[in-house]
């Protein structure tokens, strides 16, 4: 394949961390506010960290964990989403679907039945062809 | 509906190309050979008239040219064949390729005296006939690609070609042949580099590409992706204007441009979808061509994927009672397998396509005519 030449590096990893960390801080007061919907949007932006380095995208992943065991409308989470981050949705689910871990394998489950519904098989394709921005 | 006719040849079609009047059609039926059919007065009658054995292994490529009636066929054997009818017999010529890769897609170039061939050597050969030795040769394009050549297709000028490859990437090269290609004399045409120099190379898609093939004009290029993808890149040239469009089903395996403005996409969904750009020139998806039988709730999905997503589903321990299980209509459309090929059945060069054929992997060729779909399609066609 023709490896990582589709991208450079945005930053160093310790910047991106740090942008991670910020976005969690607002993901939490979110979760407090009861806004889970908000607190998924905001996780999911900027996503997938535009780097090869395995942890920022735990630290990205981690956030993404929090934001999405807080959903508990999946109907309304999908009508506030924008359509082009269902792909990143999906590809954060398969994630999670990966850890094998109960209450995580079935929100995600749940989460990825209604996805699927909406934005098809192509949306799974899309993830499981994109080898390059990988979650 | 748009389809006229369809009719199963063999279990499963590779390629098939039509010959000059449209009335014979020349298939590969998955296997080494190539039939040759011709259809009768009354519907659905076609008569096998020959067929071509030459090649060892499945023919991955035909293409039956309209001007001088030859066909060009090509093979997993590393080998081309040109045929001539002389008599009333298919009469072989040897293509020697110089692969030792399989070769797995053909092309003849607009004028015909030239044919393209992409192979998983990671190279495309030129054919063109020498007159003074009286037999093909193939001049290579050895550089630029990473991986095998899926797909070639000529632009209307006859010098540049553009190419898929599984490295995901599309590109065009020129590729002029001095005494065979006779010099543009407007300056500033871009069809005058050196043979294999390459134009122009687009890095939009991750995942294989496949079916790349020119606007009428050769202003714009449409190319897919296996990711459920098409591009669409306008102004082709050196500042081209490219588009990704995502879209829901599953990936297509080639295209077909029926007017500037209108693209039909085949594929994995046995259904051709069309796209078409707007006023402002964005592409989108605009339906399958087939009428969709209304869906019960959302997934229209044959029985085979409702029982998987059912067991998929069921393993959560908050099962929803899941609707879309029910939806067991069977692919109501006329292909019921992977379209892998869409060829025009209109004159070479008109600016729109009136009617298409489709092959698939379950046999069939379905000849589509969109003369009373205008209104349907809408103004963009």
């Amino acid at each position: 394949m023709a490896g990582a030449g589709g991208f450079v590096e945005a930053d160093n990893a310790e910047a991106i961390i740090a942008r991670i960390e910020t976005k969690s801080s607002k993901i939490e007061s979110l979760l407090k506010q009861y806004k889970p919907v908000e607190a998924l949007k905001t996780a999911l932006e900027g996503s997938p960290p535009k780097t090869l380095d395995e942890r920022c995208k735990s630290a990205n992943w981690i956030v993404v964990h929090r934001a999405l065991m807080a959903i508990k409308d999946i109907e309304g989470m999908l009508n506030a989403l924008d359509v082009e981050y269902y792909d990143i949705l999906m590809k954060y689910l398969y994630r999670g679907l990966s850890t094998g871990d109960r209450p995580t394998c079935d929100q995600c489950l749940k989460i990825h039945e209604k996805l699927t519904d909406r934005a098809g098989l192509g949306c799974i394709l899309r993830c499981l062809t994109d080898t390059i921005n990988t979650v | 509906m748009a389809v006229v006719d369809v009719h199963r040849f063999a279990e499963s079609i590779t390629c098939h190309a039509w010959s000059p009047d449209l009335s014979m059609v020349a298939l590969c039926p998955n296997n080494n050979e190539v039939h040759i059919y011709k259809s009768s007065q009354e519907q659905d009658q076609w008569e096998r008239l020959h067929v071509l054995e030459k090649h060892d292994q499945i023919v991955s490529g035909i293409d039956w040219s309209s001007k001088s009636n030859r066909i060009v066929t090509v093979s997993h054997d590393r080998n081309s064949y040109v045929w001539s009818l002389e008599g009333g017999e298919w009469v072989p010529t040897l293509v020697i390729l110089r692969l030792n890769r399989a070769a797995l897609c053909v092309q003849w170039s607009p004028n015909e005296n030239k044919f393209a061939v992409g192979s998983g050597a990671k190279t495309v050969c030129i054919c063109y006939y020498e007159q003074e030795n009286n037999w093909w040769v193939s001049k290579l394009i050895r550089k630029r690609h990473e991986s095998s050549v899926t797909s070639v297709a000529w632009h209307p000028n006859n010098i540049l070609l553009a190419t898929t490859s599984t490295d995901g990437k599309c590109r065009v090269f020129s590729t002029f042949i001095k005494g065979v290609d006779t010099k543009d004399p407007k300056a500033g045409s871009p069809a005058e580099s050196k043979f294999g120099e390459q134009i122009l190379q687009l890095d939009l898609s991750y995942s294989w590409a496949f079916g790349v093939k020119w606007s009428p004009s050769g202003n714009t290029l449409a190319y897919v992706g296996h990711s459920s993808m098409i591009y669409f890149v306008d102004d082709v040239g050196p500042s081209p204007l490219a588009q990704s469009v995502a879209f829901r089903d599953l990936p297509l395996r080639d295209v077909l441009f029926i007017s500037e403005k209108m693209v039909i996409g085949v594929g994995y969904d046995s259904n051709p979808m069309v796209f078409a750009a707007d006023d402002t020139g964005i592409w989108s998806f605009i339906r399958y061509i087939g009428e969709k039988k209304p869906e019960s709730s959302g997934a229209s999905y044959s029985s085979q994927f409702s029982e998987a997503f059912t067991k998929f589903y069921g393993q959560s321990k908050a099962t929803t009672a899941n609707e879309a299980s029910e939806s067991s209509k069977s692919r109501e459309g006329v292909h019921d397998n992977c379209i892998n090929a869409i060829v025009s059945l209109s004159k070479a060069g008109s600016p729109k396509v009136m009617r298409f054929s489709t092959s698939g992997l379950d046999g069939k060729i379905a000849i589509w005519d969109l003369e009373n779909m205008e209104e349907e399609l809408g103004h963009q066609f």
